[in-house]
């Protein structure tokens, strides 16, 4: 998809970034564009300073070229880092969904990138590459619908990682029985496609307790009997973004070779209603024994998570846990659509988290988990219930939420992301076109291991 | 309030006697005087009732010696890590059936044992004034509390200035407790004027004044309503300077009822919104707490004071409205009323009083308590030190604040088709985010700081050192601030 050259082909649309003012009255400001002339295009650079500006640099490129079938994008002048991030941007916002549209379909678009010396950029290159892949991976997940993307089909596409190197076990409903995984069956047994826990192991090469992932992979949810509101529910096929997110991370660090021992946990379910499905009122018994009452068969998230949770902590031993989900509306009213909420139990893996994610432009922002929050899970039937009943106005559910998983974490150090609102691209100028998957996630799981978990001193 | 006296370390001749134990500990001091008087009996009870000193255990025994009414030994927990006022909040509830009661200290420091009588101080707080058939059986009868202590001089010097925040911050729940057909503006700038006893310089401004000042903003909030707005300056000159300069400054959302306006509120729990005054009554108790402890700094507190209304009058969605500042805003929703109250308050504190920071305090938004809970305030700042130090006190008092981000993300979603800004940020996405950064548009890049209170200014629940109702958040917490850094 994207080509190194020297020069633009002939009939391709150049793209330039250009932090100057024009007399036209284009001022070189960041989402700028001016049609210099039928070929060329320029596009607001001024002030980027670091790759997270170039790269938004690369992402407004694309956007500006509209249907313009073959690109040339300007590099040349930047820095091998600079340069590549203007070739990531733009290539994650090229990235399109049109497997499913049988009428139209435009070929793929083709990026030349136009930079001083393709030799010189190359290594950053091969890196941004294999970001790219584990991106793309989580970003197709996302996008297919729930009628194509079952557990069986996100199982399959997951098995196929196999070819990278990955090791890739899959237990199904049988295993989960004999495990004794009642919240994941639970929430699986509406659906006619049972639910899976697929995990997924990348060795690296250095003898060291894995980085875990552990990820939401609910393919749909309709919110159970405790059925969501019609409007807006086709974007629940989404709600396995977290699941993907860790997938593409294991592609990513796989494709880059990374030294670093990983694992993904992923609990793979559909929230349907049925005759089987779980109830409200239902007591489960988790795979760590404890039992949790249900409360609202939508926040059938974290009941998933902590089975996940429990089989990641108890048979991989990892030195770091993190999940991640789409788990509640709650952290969209609390952080929009900017940051994903990050909780923990461990503010030094808080912290690296927040930067990893501050460098690669996945920004996330902590929340707390109070002692208020612990005590309003008591339940009068079970050890502990999975939220606080819907009905009182205002309630901070993705704290309570962090709160139930905590309880499931085994004291391991943890950090959970509740990317519910980062999932898809709320609005035009990030490095997703709007309203198409962000793969949010991916790469602040590879950086965050690339910054902090690829020292074998450290560990 | 509770009346709090400091004495020797000798047993009480009458009244009830309060002995907090350390977990393992022997007796010693108070406690084991009364056990050699009672010969061991004391000391037979605990091992009786299995007693050990943990945090949370306590035995009781009636009349066990001469004319103490009632004996409470009340487990401490390891001593190191106790937290002394929290336990004499505990112990209060136990002991105000009784109308005197004595509190053995001798094993406290000073300052711990005046914590201690802070705590039962703080606990001790009931708004009754509306119950009028309440039989004196079942009102509590406790009235004098002596903290028994070998330092009680010291004892005593380290309670004066707490004696003044406790003032503050039973101001702050009294006017936080008032119903709104009582707190109107016009009677809330009244007893404000009140303080001006303790030495604090009020000045009340009516709609002539803040309209001649161009308050559109404010002034568009209170047309709904047949109660008039008022805006309260509250001065506090301790520096003792003769012109002060750069005072501290406090800034309170005080809206004395909030139905919502035109975009009225359901009418589920509508009653809370007699609280939507909370930040002015904090900033209140605050004036008061600084000027009752004297503190030597200038300090100036103002208040935004309206009552949000449906009125035939009332501004409608999509009026726009000019501020003091000169932006225009246009109104989306009439229930976010609390950041046009404070935009143009903000901008007078600016303007006329040239503060070197400004914390406001308001009780602004829902989506605060879906993102953060009861336990901790939103806070959000534009300034790095003011926002620590905010902090830091908050965890010595026990009022925690969480941070919360601010971004020119956030900030594009309040931008106006036909105005400055809008008031509210398109759905509920960060809408506690999008609500400070809408006041962030008036401070004009100075120190600043915004407490959302909405989670933590009402308990549903008693707390060690607040009974349920009105917690006067914030109070302690900027009193704490400002003796640390500002004196």
């Amino acid at each position: 998809m994207l080509k190194p050259r020297r020069e633009p082909s002939t009939g391709a649309l150049l793209l330039r970034p250009i932090a100057l003012p024009h007399p036209s009255g284009f001022l070189g400001r960041p989402g700028e564009v001016l049609e210099i002339s039928p070929s060329e295009r320029w596009v607001g650079s001024d002030v980027a300073s670091s790759p997270a500006d170039w790269e938004r640099v690369g992402a407004s490129c694309i956007a500006a070229a509209g249907d313009a079938p073959r690109v040339a994008l300007d590099a040349r002048g930047l820095s091998p880092p600079f340069a590549t991030a203007l070739a990531l941007g733009a290539v994650l916002r090229a990235w399109r969904f049109e497997r499913l549209k049988s009428h139209g379909t435009k070929a793929p678009r083709r990026i030349e990138w136009i930079v001083d010396d393709p030799a010189a950029v190359a290594p950053d290159w091969a890196q941004a590459e294999a970001v790219l892949a584990g991106v793309a991976f989580a970003r197709e997940l996302v996008a297919e619908p729930g009628n194509h993307l079952t557990p069986r089909a996100f199982t399959h596409r997951l098995r196929a990682l196999r070819e990278e190197g990955i090791e890739v076990e899959v237990l199904k409903r049988k295993a989960l029985q004999r495990l004794g995984a009642g919240g994941l069956l639970a929430v699986g047994q509406g659906s006619v496609h049972p639910p899976r826990l697929v995990v997924l192991r990348w060795k690296g090469s250095f003898a060291a307790p894995p980085v875990a992932f552990i990820g939401k992979g609910i393919c749909f949810d309709t919110g159970g009997i405790s059925i969501k509101g019609a409007t807006g529910m086709e974007a629940m096929r989404a709600d396995m973004a977290g699941a993907a997110a860790c997938a593409g991370a294991v592609l990513a660090l796989a494709r880059r070779r990374s030294p670093c021992p990983a694992v993904a946990v992923l609990a793979i379910a559909e929230n349907a209603t049925s005759g089987q499905a779980y109830r409200p009122g239902d007591v489960l018994r988790m795979m760590s024994g404890r039992s949790v009452e249900v409360v609202d068969t939508d926040a059938e998230g974290r009941l998933v998570l902590a089975d996940a949770l429990h089989y990641a902590a108890t048979r991989c031993k990892p030195q770091a846990m993190l999940d991640l989900a789409t788990l509640t509306g709650s952290v969209v009213t609390a952080l929009g659509h900017h940051r994903a909420g990050l909780f923990g139990n461990d503010a030094a893996l808080g912290a690296v988290v927040a930067a990893a994610g501050e460098v690669v432009g996945e920004r996330v922002w902590p929340l707390p988990i109070g002692e208020r929050h612990r005590e309003d899970l008591k339940s009068d039937i079970a050890d502990l219930r999975q939220c606080v009943p819907a009905g009182t106005r205002f309630t901070s559910d993705a704290s309570h939420a962090a709160a139930f998983l905590r309880e499931f974490v085994g004291g391991l150090p943890w950090a959970h992301l509740d990317i519910a609102a980062m999932d898809t691209a709320e609005t035009e100028g990030m490095l997703a076109a709007k309203g198409t998957p962000t793969g949010f996630g991916v790469r602040l799981l590879d950086a965050l291991v690339a910054r902090h978990f690829e020292d074998p001193h450290r560990v | 309030m509770l009346d709090i006296a400091f004495a020797k370390p000798v047993l009480p001749k009458s009244g009830a006697l309060v002995l907090p134990l350390a977990e393992g500990a022997a007796l010693a001091g108070l406690a084991a005087t009364l056990d050699a008087v009672m010969e061991g009996g004391l000391t037979r009870a605990l091992e009786a009732a299995a007693f050990k000193g943990k945090k949370g255990q306590s035995v009781t025994l009636w009349a066990p010696q001469g004319g103490i009414t009632k004996l409470v030994v009340i487990g401490v927990g390891a001593m190191e890590s106790a937290d002394i006022e929290k336990l004499g909040g505990n112990l209060l509830p136990m002991v105000s059936s009784e109308p005197h009661a004595t509190v053995a200290a001798d094993g406290l420091s000073a300052a711990q044992a005046a914590s201690l009588a802070m705590g039962a101080v703080l606990r001790s707080y009931r708004f009754d004034r509306y119950r009028t058939t309440e039989k004196a059986e079942d009102k509590p009868k406790l009235t004098k509390l002596t903290i028994a202590t070998a330092e009680a001089t010291a004892t005593k010097s380290a309670y004066v200035p707490m004696k003044a925040v406790a003032e503050g911050v039973f101001l702050a729940r009294d006017l936080v407790s008032e119903p709104a057909n009582i707190l109107t503006p016009v009677e809330f700038a009244e007893r404000l004027k009140g303080l001006e006893k303790l030495g604090l310089g009020v000045e009340v401004l009516g709609p002539k004044e803040m309209k001649k000042l161009g308050f559109g903003a404010l002034l568009g909030v209170a047309q709904g309503s047949i109660n008039e707005p008022r805006m309260v300056v509250m001065r506090w000159n301790g520096s003792g300077k003769k012109k002060t300069e750069k005072p501290l400054c406090f800034i309170g959302k005080g809206v004395t009822f909030d139905t919502g306006g035109i975009s009225i509120k359901p009418a589920g729990g509508m009653e809370d919104m007699k609280w939507d005054m909370a930040g002015a009554g904090t900033v209140a108790g605050l004036m008061a707490a600084l000027a009752g402890r004297k503190a030597k700094c200038d300090v100036v507190g103002i208040v935004g004071l309206v009552e949000n209304m449906p009125g035939h009058n009332a501004q409608r969605p999509g009026d726009v409205v000019t501020s003091a500042s000169g932006q225009t805003i246009e109104v989306i929703n009439t229930d976010a009323e609390g950041r046009l109250v404070l935009a143009d308050v903000i901008h007078y504190a600016i303007e006329k009083h040239d503060p070197a920071f400004m914390v406001d305090l308001a009780t602004l938004t829902g989506a605060i308590i879906v993102a953060l809970g009861h336990e901790h305030a939103g806070l959000f700042a534009n300034d790095e030190e003011l926002a620590a130090r905010i902090i830091a006190a908050g965890i010595a008092v026990g009022e925690a604040a969480w941070r919360m981000p601010l971004g020119e993300a956030y900030d594009k979603q309040i931008k106006s088709d036909i105005a400055d800004m809008k008031n509210v940020g398109g759905g509920r996405a960060g809408g506690s985010i999008t609500a400070a950064q809408f006041i962030q548009r008036f401070v004009q890049g100075r120190p600043w700081a915004h407490l959302d209170i909405a989670g933590t200014a009402w308990s549903s629940k008693d707390a060690p050192t607040c009974p349920k109702g009105a917690t006067a958040y914030g109070v302690r917490m900027l009193d704490r601030m400002v003796a640390d850094h500002y004196e």
